[in-house]
Formats: C-alpha cells, structure tokens, sequence
C-alpha cells in the first residue's frame, strides 16, 4: 500500500491513451474469441451430426473470395443487411427496441413496387428516385404506426412493432394475389416493375447494382447524423440516461419516437431496392431472414454506428457460405443462424469476463 | 344453442397454448425475469415434442422432453440474467435466435426434405366421467384431452401460489422490489433462475402442443407470432393468472373466428381476416397499456452490490 501513495500519480493524458488502447485490444480479442468460439461449437456440432467439419467451414468462409461471383452475391446480401441493422440500431441509440425491420422492408417494397408499376413508363431519371423515396416513406409511415402508440398510448415498441410485421405478411400477400397478380409465377408475386424502376448496374459481369453505392451513403450520413449532429446528440443523451435527458428539457419521448420512423425509413428504402435492384417485383417471403439477421448485427456492433457495415460485410459473408456448404458439405444451412447466435452470446460473455477483470484489478 | 356449444368447444383447445405459454411469462415476469425467446422456444417445443413424440411413439414423452428442452433455454437467460446481469432483452432475442436455428436444424437433420412429412397421432380427448355427460355443458367443458385440463388447474394452482401462500409472496417481491427481499432473507438469485426455468419449460409445452393438437406435423410457421402474442397477453393481464385466463379466450376465439371466417368465405379478402387478431391486440393494447400493471422490476437485472437505491 505504501508503494502506491509515494508512486507519483500519472497525469490524466497517458491513462486515457492507455485506456482506449486496452479498450481497443479488449474490443477486437473479444470479436476474435467470440467467433472462434462459435465456430468450434459449430464444428462440434457439425462432427456430432456425421458431416464433415472442415469441409463445411471451409466453404463457408472461403465462396464469398474465391469468385467474383460470389463477391457480388455478398455485397448484394451486404445491403438489405446493414439498411435492416440501421433499422434496428438507431432506435437502439435511444434505448428503444424495433422489431419491426421485416415489416418495415415489406411496406417499404409494396410502396416502391405499387410506383415502379403504376408508372412505369417514367424514364428511369425521374421513376427510380420516386421508387426509393416511397419505400422509405412506406416503411417510416409504417414503423411510424408503432411509434406513435408508444408515444401516444404508452404500448410497448417491441409488441407493437412485432405484431405490425404480422399484418404485413398478409398485406403483401393481398398485393401480390389480388392487386397487381402475376398468374404464371406459380407463387405470390407482382407483375414486373418497369424499366425505368430497375436499379442500374455496374461494372461486371456480373455487374452489382447502385443500391451498394447507396447504402453507403446511407452509411455515413448516419454515422453524421448520429455523431455529429444535435440531434443525433439529443438522441443519443436519450439512450444513455433518459432521466437526465427529461430534467435538461430534452422532448425524450418524441425523441424516440423520432428514431423509430426513420429506422422504419431505412427498413423500407431496403425494400424499395430489393425490389428495384434484385427481384424486379414483389414477391412472398422476399423479407428472407434480413430481421434476425440486422438485429444481430445490431447487437454485435453494440452501439457503434461505424462498426455496423463492418459487422453486416460478416454476416453476409457467412450467409453466402452457408448456402454453399449446404450444397457442397450437406450441412443444413440453419447452423449458420446457431453459429452466429452463439457469436453473440459468447460477445455478451467476453462483456462479463471484462468486468470481473477490471474489478479485480481496480 | 348448439353451435354456442361447438365454438366453445373448439376455444378450449385453442386457449392451451396461449394459456401456458402466458402462464410461463408471468411465472418468470414476476420474479424478474422478462423471457423475450417465447417465440423461439414455442417453435423449439413444437419440433422437439413432435421429433421425440414421433420416434418414441408416445406423446407424453415429447411433452416432457419438450419441456426439459425449453427448461435448459430458460436456465441459460436465467444465469446470464442474474448471475453475470447481462441484458435481458439481448439475451433473450440472442436465445430466440437459437431456438429457430435449432428447431429447423434438428428437424432437418431427423427427418429431411420430403413432400410427405411424417405424422403422429393427434391428443385423444378423455371425456371425464359424469360431468361430460351433462348436455351442452360437457361437451363444451368437460370433454377435450389431458393438456386443456392441464392448463386450467395450472392457472388455478399459480394463482394460489402466488397470492395465498408465504412462498408466493417472496417470490412476487423478488420481482416487485428485489433488494427488501434480498434483505429479508429471501435468495433472489436463486428464485430467478428456477422461475425462469420453469417457466420457459411451460412456453416448451405450450409449443409442443401445437402440432399434437392442430396438424400431427411440423411447419416452420405453425407458431406464426403466437409467441409474441403471448408476451401481449402478459401485459394486458397485468402479470396476474386469473386475468391471463380472460385475455387467452379473446385471443383463441379470435383465432377461431378467423379461421371460421376463411372457410365460410365472407367476402372479404382472407389476408385481413388473419390479419384480424394482430390488429385486435394492438388496438386492445392501445387502450388497456397505461393502466396495465406490471411488475416493478420487470426486466431489470439485480445487483445486491449496487450503493443506488432500488
């Protein structure tokens, strides 16, 4: 104890410094030991089922860089992924959870595809903004359903934007088999929207459509937004401690609400280039797993709107590999939603493990 | 009169999985512990109990399996909830997460793709003796299988526990005001974690009654949002037994009614009829949120090292 109290105290400047460098190391050995860990209970699990595990990883990890094929397939799987993290991420910043992203996305391409249809004579100069514009619009208008029971009336964000996906599945299924049917598809679908609602492509082949250009610059707009604005500010003043936010005379409540239409916004602008930029039409179960998949990105970035496309490029990663190891492996693909669950309990673990430890050596 | 009859007696069995699901919310919710994974571990139960019923041969055997199954979900959220005091909410949509993935992986792995799925023999009813006899009544009440029955005098004997013994009371504090509790002796630590174990086995059961009831099979989407439903259901019975039982007949007589209304075809687009009980419960909870009592400590995590009040 004497040691310590005629040690010269540190001025503040190197323990800060030092500080962010052990949080730094502490942040990426954790992602490294949570994915490692994951993956070896994935292998244990692959083993236990009589497939083989080396096989399955190896082409889990490697289809997204052996073809350029299988890169664009990533990037394409990168956007709705990262719009849908966005979705439930910014809510997230002021402590609100939206479960809503799926449906967000499904209004959001219901509201595009009804523009890329009604008009679809349009030039794509003036059609395409209108598609993306509406998605958005469609999908904030629907998340804002959610938003304004929580503020109005009090009703819990995650039951109301939940049940909201619910009406969705059957308000699209109603668009597709009863407003603008397509007979021949054999399953729920619209008819094609038209040329000028189509997302152009570039470079290839194959080529990649704008849509990964635009959810980069939906990207750092909110990273701007977040980080650099008042609002954003406000917003994230209203996550970390909502009390004090209320006695400093922020509208915390609105606040939140605020971030639940524009996650909703961006659900749906994933929607609208869904459908613009891959399908071309609405379609049944185009909302594939992009909810789960963003809340898990979502929770993995933990917090951090810069970590968010980094994690997403990951996720998608990991999705376009399992659908090749399904085929080459012959391991069911729903393994690669056990691994990355398992990914984020181990992260949440590490948390535990870092908390002990400072303790311990405060 | 007769058709009264036949309509509450499809109801009854449609209320089980509400019933027992929400029962198993409120039983974690009240100690503490808010379990979002219903959804996950309904769609768990429901594989698993059809799997083990299929190749055991005996549906009791998948309930219990089921419920062990879900029982082992329920003991993760709860170590890492009151243990580690790891977020509620994220471990629970991480567990959810879990669930599906494992609920279609084991599916997969046991039976495959085929177009024609395997099936088990649905509950037989076990009429009980005289009471089934009385006319109307009987065949409303007294005539379905073991699990409606199960899930009536559960709610009885939760509502008892809970409000008319010493046991209940502690276990309703560790929910309502952990650290008095904590500072009377009682171990909230450990109250938690066998609550949440015993009432995520209850959401197990719930969905393991969903294909031995309605189709002999399994489908990824035959729980189709009951699970949250059910957390709803939590909520609108303000956490408390005997409301729950109310709240569960709206919403299976909802679910009846739609489907009575599918199959008689009345004009309306099928899609807005099944949309009919998510709309209904979010304009119910429109009205009935703000005056909704909940536990105080829903959802919040105990630290008995903590100096901040509460």
């Amino acid at each position: 104890m004497s040691v310590q109290t005629t040690e010269p105290t540190p001025s503040p400047a190197p323990v800060a410094a030092e500080r962010k460098a052990s949080g730094l190391l502490w942040m990426t050995g954790s992602y490294v030991f949570s994915v490692l860990a994951a993956f070896v209970v994935g292998a244990i699990i692959i083993v236990a089922l009589g497939y083989d595990p080396v096989r399955a990883i190896e082409s889990i990890l490697t289809t997204s860089f052996s073809t350029s094929f299988g890169m664009v397939e990533t990037l394409h799987k990168w956007v709705p992924i990262v719009l849908c993290a966005y979705a439930f991420a910014i809510p997230l910043a002021t402590g609100k959870f939206n479960i809503g992203a799926e449906g967000q996305l499904l209004v959001g391409a219901t509201g595009g595809v009804a523009m890329g249809i009604l008009l679809s004579d349009l030039p794509l100069i003036v059609l395409l903004p209108m598609v993306l514009v509406a998605g958005i619009l469609a999908g904030a208008v629907w998340a804002g359903i959610a938003a304004v029971l929580m503020v109005r009336f009090g009703v819990n964000e995650i039951l109301s934007t939940v049940l909201l996906n619910f009406v969705s599945f059957q308000l699209i299924d109603y668009v597709a088999s009863h407003v603008w049917p397509d007979a021949g598809a054999g399953h729920p679908a619209t008819v094609p929207v038209g040329d000028g609602a189509r997302l152009p492509g570039i470079g290839g082949p194959p080529p990649i459509h704008v849509g990964v250009v635009l959810a980069l610059v939906v990207c750092v707009a909110v990273w701007l937004w977040v980080r650099r604005t008042p609002s954003g500010f406000e917003m994230r003043a209203v996550g970390a401690n909502p009390r004090a936010s209320l006695v400093h005379g922020l509208r915390t409540s609105r606040l939140a609400g605020l971030g639940i239409v524009v996650g909703g916004g961006i659900g749906g602008l994933a929607g609208a280039i869904e459908v613009a930029g891959v399908h071309g039409k609405m379609l049944e179960g185009m909302q594939s797993n992009f909810l789960i998949l963003g809340i898990i990105v979502g929770l993995m970035a933990r917090g951090s709107m810069a970590a968010i496309p980094v994690v997403a490029f990951g996720i998608a990663v990991l999705e376009v590999g399992a659908s090749s190891m399904q085929r080459t492996a012959q391991v069911p693909v729903e393994l690669v939603l056990i691994v990355q669950a398992l990914i984020l309990l181990f992260l949440l673990l590490s948390d535990v493990v870092r908390r002990r430890f400072e303790r311990r050596v405060r | 009169m007769n058709e009264i009859a036949e309509f509450v007696a499809l109801v009854l069995p449609a209320m089980v999985p509400f019933v027992l699901a929400a029962q198993g919310t409120v039983l974690s919710g009240r100690a503490g512990v808010f379990n979002v994974s219903q959804e996950g571990l309904m769609v768990l139960g429901a594989a698993v109990g059809f799997l083990v019923s299929y190749s055991v041969g005996s549906n009791a055997v998948g309930v219990f399996v089921a419920a062990a199954v879900a029982g082992l979900f329920g003991l993760i959220l709860g170590v890492m909830t009151t243990n580690w005091r790891l977020d509620q909410f994220i471990v629970g949509l991480a567990l959810y997460f879990a669930a599906l993935g494992l609920a279609s992986l084991l599916y997969r792995v046991a039976v495959g793709t085929t177009l024609e799925p395997p099936l088990i023999p649905t509950l037989e009813s076990y009429p009980i003796p005289l009471l089934s006899k009385i006319p109307y009544l009987g065949e409303m009440f007294f005539d379905h299988d073991l699990l409606v029955y199960t899930a009536f005098v559960l709610s009885g004997l939760l509502f008892w526990f809970m409000y008319r013994t010493n046991a209940g009371l502690r276990f309703r504090a560790c929910g309502e005001n952990p650290r008095s509790a904590d500072s009377l002796g009682v171990n909230v630590a450990r109250t938690r974690i066998v609550a949440s174990v015993l009432g995520a086995s209850l959401v197990g059961v719930a969905g393991a009654y969903l294909p031995m009831v309605y189709t002999g099979t399994f489908t990824e989407g035959m729980v189709a949002g009951r699970g949250w439903l059910v957390i709803a259901l939590a909520f609108l019975g303000g956490w408390r037994p005997q409301y729950i039982l109310a709240g569960a007949a709206f919403f299976a007589g909802m679910e009846v009614l739609a489907l009575r209304a599918q199959v008689a075809g009345i004009g309306i687009p099928h899609q807005f009829v099944l949309m009919l009980p998510y709309i209904a419960t979010l304009v119910v909870m429109m009205f009935a949120f703000r005056w909704a009592r909940q536990p105080r400590f829903l959802g919040q995590n105990y630290d008995r090292e903590s100096r901040l009040a509460g």
